[in-house]
């Protein structure tokens, strides 16, 4: 044994190496307690390990003590000798490194007990933070890849196709639709040579969930893809990833290299006459190369262009071949299916969802980071339960699911619970799980605007609708934001958002529309306000919006108008300083020059008339 | 066969045409814009919307492949909608003043802004006006007004390259160029770049079209529904009226081409059913209306050239060859109708006159369909491009994946084809046809040839047994000995080779010129270089030769006639009479008749078989020496028009491949300090010539190449010394 196995020490202490904790230097932090433990004379009792992201990324550098579940947040490492003292050596944990939910609230010590772990369900990431995903035999060691053998050697192909279709497994990519059907589709599509895809482009700003599964646990992925690929009648995979996700490449190529030393790809797998081979694809960088067809041309050597569909990639995919292609969390969910079996899989979530869904929670919430939540929570639950609400006491606005062409959901909708439908229903979609939470500091024109930009400029070009209707949009939205908008405007905005959505080819242009259209449903008034008033009520549009100072409050200390880059405040010492409107250029440095204890400087967005 | 209903109407249709095929097919109206006959559905444009039930979407009909028991609508409201939706977008980016200006009903009588702005703005600035599938749909879906704001794109417009300029500003992105450019011609030259609002049309980093590997075919522009892509030569023309089915005369394989007739002239010629090049599709109508071209009879009194009536000229001529007869020696062009060849014949045999065409007689020629390759043939390509010469052969040889060709190419110079063939022999130049000899013959191959034994060992092996198609430059292969299964064409010769090497000549054009008994020299259409003075000399052309002359006589161009030409695979091929011969100028058949008429002659008779007296000319070796250090390889000219080079005549040909200049290699230039332009001297033994010179890699080390014509007077590899004269 080169190695003390995992069992022989007493504590483990889990350094998160993800991409977020290595950011924040949880490398140092590991050599700090190495270094630590060996001078306390603990290294034979205590193991250092590195893991991949926990998905708490808002909270790292991490560090977990196990068996007990201790969960440290923050490390710094002047920290790192107190702490080593106090857990390792004398037993007692500390509570200042302990994650504190709000100031009122006592540290909670145990992982399992802080609220954005306990209302979290893992399937798909359940070796969160607990492997290697550089070493197979720590997979393994998990019950890695005996859902294949499973497949390969106790279950025929329609068998495995029937356990898919039972659990209710539908796509994590977007459209949702139900993968058992899919493969069937691709099965039995004629034709000998047939090709699966593992979908890794993750196109959607802000979104990681599929980094985070690769980079953690490419073995869950690979194993999935063999079993669909056994199940359908593929002799050869393609995993497709982004090209910004070079560690992701690196870890799946180690991955995959171990997998073919274990017998796991190649010819004649666990010895039966199923053979199979995956290569990595790197990705070209357009979120709409994440598309299907548009990617299928992409690994082709194409320009990735959405194409019409009919014909289906089952039926006609990869250079003409029956493809089927799904979403890396798609994939990784299938060996835990065959493992636990469809009743089991089909007893989480809603009636038509099953499973688990992971979000990457951002915005304006105090617990950012990635979250697995079983189907049928709500909204609600996932911002206040596992966010944590939003930070600096403000309100919130609203949430927007799906990516950028999510639409935007409000207050009144909290308490939706997530299925694909209900989703749809409130006019945004799954998507592939990006989630933004909004504060009462922003303005839901200019968020509809934000992301219709982007969709714009992402369009591949081929429709006019999505090329040009998109641009036409955004140049109403533009209007509206600067004040010079008219009331007709909403009402064009949702006819041709609606003629968007219908005439467009592909996902992106049938979506783009969706953060105007909520917005414009949910938010009209806020329209409104821009149109009528001329007023931003977020007091976000710098058109919309002044820079004055209150003269009952202000003492004249000069801070502001020394730091005005335009020299538009004016005023003596200790007398009322005023801003000149037409000089100022709302970049807002007098507001947050200005003393807190004066507060004299005030954001406004009057009505005018 | 499947049955389907559109519109309430039950149709039937094959497995694999799509829906707006067969909607088209039964005369139910679907409006497109991207859709294009012949190459992968885009499903771009979104205008071909229909409905099927149980489908929840609109579907693109061009996409959309029958199903049996389909159930489709193509005119419901949100169809209309949607489609009106869609062009309205496309024309928020397309100059569309005009649409939705108010004056535009008088305009069209008055035409009071046309043509005030440098930029188009609207249709009445555009040369598409009236021609244009946008300002069709728009009358359909009954467009008005655009309820959205405008963007004129305010890209560069494009006119550096030769025949055609594009406005991408009109670009409607409906990809159509770029399929044609890809799936027809397979050039590869155009493509889509950058994405979203950006997205555009265009060559890989925006290079010339000259830089980008265009063939020049024209195939972009002819299925450009906007005017986005124009001809340069025809783009105020109009729109053509009629369109008359003729054969195009500029190289021997006479594709069939389209005469497009308006207000009694000739705007432009474009492909029929089949693809074309481009001497075809942009050198015809501006050859025709030459400003160089002579449409009178000019008849030199004194020493004046005067123009006088055809009554007078063929006076003329006949007294002049009753006076020669015997001492006359005629030369003709191949490019005219087999019936005044048939007359010439005649005509010389009534004379007593020997006869000849700038042919090399002793090509091997073997003919087959060159369209018809079989499958898995190898197709060996010997000194000649193709790329830029004979792209409509090639793309048939490069039905590659499908047909299982090999294309093989054997050239000293890097051509073109050669970068793209399946194996490419570089021998030493003028070594190709021993290569070809031995590699039929079998044998080893000398170290001479400069070729790796590994490679001629793989072609040796390619061509060992099935069908070989040998496609060569006439002028330096000769005299071959192939197997059986080998079919021959010489490329570089002209249309009407097999009926004149059927009707065999007295001797080679050379030697009728260097022919002591000669004393009157009657040419038609071939405008050689004279070294020596004659008694007499009639000129039958359409364009002035280098040389004085007694008498001009005008010839109609092959759009101005009728008659039947044979293409080099033996094929008889029409000429239709498109317009009228352009001034006094007349057809070579009537010419030579009035002649024969005038002596008294019949010409009918066509019992002319003379025995060809083209004598087997043996290959000469050439040694480079310190006197002459290059090596200059002669190729054939195929870019000719009855003994003119085009690039003589039309700018665009000259910057198309510069033939007109000597190609020097970069490495022996930079020796010699010769500069790219610079006029340089050329001296051979038998030569002596002064040139602009073009700097290429594409020749190998000390060797230049010329394209011989006539007008040089030169004719095979030589060695020659090179100097710089003004650069
Ligand atoms: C514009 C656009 C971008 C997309 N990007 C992704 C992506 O990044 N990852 C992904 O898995 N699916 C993406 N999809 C969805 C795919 O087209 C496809 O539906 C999915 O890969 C199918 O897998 P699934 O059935 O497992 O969801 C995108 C779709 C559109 C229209
Ligand atoms: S909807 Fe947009 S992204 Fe999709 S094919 Fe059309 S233009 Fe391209
Ligand atoms: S002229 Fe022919 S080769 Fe050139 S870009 Fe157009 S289609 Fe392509
Ligand atoms: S240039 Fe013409 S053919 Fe090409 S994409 Fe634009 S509009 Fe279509
Ligand atoms: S013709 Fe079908 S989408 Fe353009």
């Amino acid at each position: 044994m080169r190695k003390k196995a995992r069992k022989d020490f007493r504590l483990h202490l889990l350094v998160c190496a993800g991409t977020g904790c290595a950011a924040n230097g949880s490398f140092i932090i590991k050599d700090a307690l190495e270094k630590e433990i060996v001078k306390q004379g603990l290294e034979d009792e205590i193991a250092v390990i590195t893991t991949d992201c926990q998905g708490f990324c808002e909270r790292g550098p991490i560090v977990i003590v196990q068996p007990d579940g201790i969960f440290y947040h923050r490390i710094k490492k002047e920290d790192v000798p107190h702490l080593v003292e106090e857990h390792l050596f004398k037993g007692r944990p500390v509570k200042s490194m302990m994650f504190v939910p709000s100031p009122e609230e006592p540290a909670i010590p145990r992982l399992m007990d802080i609220g954005f772990f306990k209302h979290q369900r893992l399937i798909v990431l359940r070796h969160r933070g607990r492997l290697d995903p550089e070493n197979i035999e720590e997979y393994i060691g998990f019950e890695g890849y005996s859902s294949l053998e499973k497949a390969l050697t106790r279950m025929t192909p329609p068998e495995i196709i029937k356990e898919i279709k039972a659990s209710g497994l539908r796509g994590r990519g977007g459209a949702g639709f139900p993968t058992g059907v899919k493969w069937e589709l691709c099965r039995t599509s004629p034709g000998k040579k047939k090709y699966i895809v593992c979908n890794g482009d993750e196109g959607d700003p802000g979104a990681f969930m599929d980094r985070s599964v690769l980079e953690s646990d490419p073995h869950t992925v690979i194993e999935g893809m063999l079993i669909g690929a056994r199940a359908i009648g593929a002799h050869k995979g393609y995993i497709y990833v982004r090209s910004e996700y070079p560690l992701a490449v690196k870890k799946l190529l180690i991955a995959l290299r171990q997998a073919e030393e274990y017998g796991l790809l190649g010819e004649n797998i666990l010895g039966t006459n199923f053979s199979f081979t995956i290569d990595v694809v790197q990705g070209a960088g357009a979120f709409v190369c994440g598309e299907e067809t548009a990617l299928l041309a992409s690994i082709e050597g194409k320009v990735g262009r959405p194409r019409p569909r009919p014909p289906y990639p089952a039926e006609k995919g990869l250079w003409g071949r029956p493809t089927n292609i799904n979403n890396v969390e798609t994939w990784a969910n299938v060996p835990v299916i065959i493992a636990r079996g469809a009743l089991w899989f089909s007893s989480i979530g809603t009636k038509r969802s099953k499973g688990t869904k992971i979000f990457s929670l951002v915005g304006k919430i105090n617990n950012t980071g990635l979250v697995e939540v079983p189907m049928g929570i709500t909204l609600g639950q996932i911002i206040y339960d596992i966010g944590g609400g939003i930070p600096d006491g403000k309100e919130f606005k609203a949430v927007q699911t799906g990516g950028p062409s999510g639409g935007c959901i409000p207050r009144e909708l909290l308490d939706l619970p997530i299925d694909y439908e209900g989703l749809s229903k409130a006019g945004s979609m799954m998507g592939s799980g990006g989630m933004i939470v909004m504060d009462e500091d922003t303005c839901m024109v200019d968020v509809a605007r934000y992301f219709l930009n982007f969709t714009q400029e992402e369009s591949c070009g081929k429709c006019p609708s999505c090329r040009l209707g998109t641009k036409q949009m955004v140049h109403i939205l533009n209007r509206i934001c600067e004040g010079t908008g008219g009331e007709h405007d909403i009402a064009f905005l949702e006819e041709v958002g609606r003629s968007v959505k219908l005439a467009s080819l592909c996902g992106l242009g049938q979506t783009a529309s969706n953060p105007v259209l909520t917005t414009i449903k949910y938010f009209r008034e806020e329209y409104l306000a821009h149109i009528r008033e001329k007023r931003c009520p977020a007091l976000v549009c710098k058109s919309l919006i002044s820079y004055i100072i209150d003269p009952q409050t202000c003492s004249g200390c000069t801070v502001c108008a020394k730091n005005c880059p335009s020299a538009a405040i004016s005023g003596e010492a200790k007398k009322i300083h005023t801003i000149d409107q037409t000089k100022c250029t709302k970049c807002g440095i007098c507001l947050s020059v200005c003393p807190p204890k004066f507060k004299a400087v005030k954001k406004t967005s009057p009505a005018v008339q | 066969m499947m049955t389907l209903t559109i519109n309430k109407k039950k149709v039937r249709a094959k497995k694999g045409e799509t829906v707006l095929e067969v909607a088209q097919r039964e005369g139910i109206y679907v409006p497109k814009l991207c859709y294009l006959k012949g190459v992968t559905p885009y499903g771009g444009c979104r205008l071909c919307l229909v409905k099927v039930k149980g489908w929840e979407k609109p579907v693109t009909s061009c996409t959309l492949l029958v199903e049996d028991g389909m159930v489709v609508e193509t005119e419901t409201p949100l169809l209309k909608r949607l489609r009106r939706f869609s062009l309205q977008l496309i024309l928020s980016e397309h100059p569309h003043a005009c649409l939705v200006c108010e004056k535009r009903i008088e305009c069209a009588d008055y035409q009071e802004c046309i043509q005030k702005t440098a930029i188009t703005s609207g249709c009445k600035f555009c040369a598409r006006n009236g021609n244009c599938e946008l300002q069709e749909l728009i009358d359909y879906l009954k467009i008005e007004e655009i309820p959205f704001s405008f963007k004129y794109r305010n890209m560069e417009i494009e006119k550096c390259d030769p025949f055609f300029e594009r406005d991408y500003n009109l670009c409607i992105l409906c990809g159509r160029c770029i399929r044609a450019c890809q799936e027809i011609r397979e050039a590869g030259t155009l493509d889509f770049h950058h994405r979203g609002p950006e997205t555009m049309v265009g060559t890989a980093y925006g290079l010339p079209h000259l830089e980008s590997g265009c063939q020049f075919c024209g195939a972009c522009v002819d299925v450009c529904p906007t005017g986005a892509l124009r001809e340069r030569y025809s783009k105020w023309e109009g729109v053509p009226e009629k369109s008359v089915q003729s054969t195009c005369l500029l190289c021997n394989i006479g594709c069939s081409i389209d005469l497009k007739i308006n207000d009694k002239k000739l705007i432009n010629t474009t492909p029929t059913h089949e693809q074309i090049c481009v001497r075809g599709r942009f050198g015809i109508a501006p050859l025709v209306y030459h400003p160089k071209r002579i449409t009178q009879p000019l008849l030199k009194k004194g020493d004046r050239l005067v123009q006088v009536e055809w009554k007078e000229a063929l006076a003329y001529v006949a007294e002049t060859l009753k006076a020669y007869t015997g001492k006359t020696g005629i030369l003709f062009t191949p490019q005219m109708p087999v019936k005044a060849i048939d007359s010439i014949y005649a005509l010389a045999r009534h004379l007593k006159s020997t006869i000849a065409a700038p042919l090399a007689l002793d090509a091997v020629v073997r003919p087959f369909d060159v369209k018809k390759f079989e499958r898995g043939s190898v197709i060996l390509i010997v000194n000649t491009d193709m790329v830029s010469d004979f792209a409509p052969v090639l793309l048939h040889a490069r039905k590659h994946s499908k047909m299982q060709h090999r294309i093989i190419v054997i050239d000293a110079v890097k051509s073109r084809v050669a970068e793209m063939a399946d194996l490419w022999l570089q021998p030493r130049p003028g070594k190709e046809s021993d290569l070809v000899r031995t590699l039929f013959a079998g044998g080893r191959i000398g170290k001479s040839v400069g070729v790796s034994q590994e490679d001629y060992t793989s072609c040796r092996d390619a061509v060992k047994e099935g069908p070989v198609y040998l496609l060569f430059n006439a002028d330096n292969m000769k005299g071959m000995k192939l197997p059986k299964r080998v079919s021959v064409l010489p490329l570089a010769s002209s249309i009407n080779t097999l009926k004149i090497l059927e009707m065999g000549t007295d001797d080679s054009a050379e030697r009728v010129l260097k022919d002591k008994s000669v004393d009157c020299l009657y040419t038609i259409g071939v405008a050689p270089r004279l070294d020596r003075k004659y008694k007499r000399l009639i000129v039958q052309d359409s364009f002035p030769p280098s040389f004085d002359f007694d008498l001009f006589l005008p010839a109609a161009s092959f759009v101005e006639i009728d008659g039947t030409v044979v293409n080099i695979n033996g094929k008889i091929k029409r000429l239709h009479k498109a317009t009228e011969p352009l001034g006094n100028s007349r057809p070579d058949l009537w010419i030579i008749k009035e002649i024969g008429k005038a002596l008294n002659c019949d010409l009918t008779k066509r019992t002319i078989r003379r025995k060809r007296r083209g004598k087997k000319s043996q290959l000469r070796k050439i040694t480079v020496t310190k006197k002459y250090p290059l090596y200059l390889i002669v190729r054939k000219n195929s870019f000719v028009y009855r003994g003119h080079m085009l690039s003589a005549l039309m700018k665009g040909f000259e910057r198309l491949r510069y033939d007109n200049r000597i190609w020097i290699n970069s490495a022996t230039a930079r020796k010699l300090k010769i500069a790219d332009g610079a006029d340089v001297r050329v001296i051979g033994q038998a030569i002596d010539l002064t040139l602009p010179a073009r700097i290429t890699d594409h020749v190998p080390p000390d060797s230049a190449l010329i394209y011989a014509h006539p007008s040089l007077a030169i004719s095979g590899d030589q060695s020659v010394r090179i100097e710089c004269i003004k650069s």
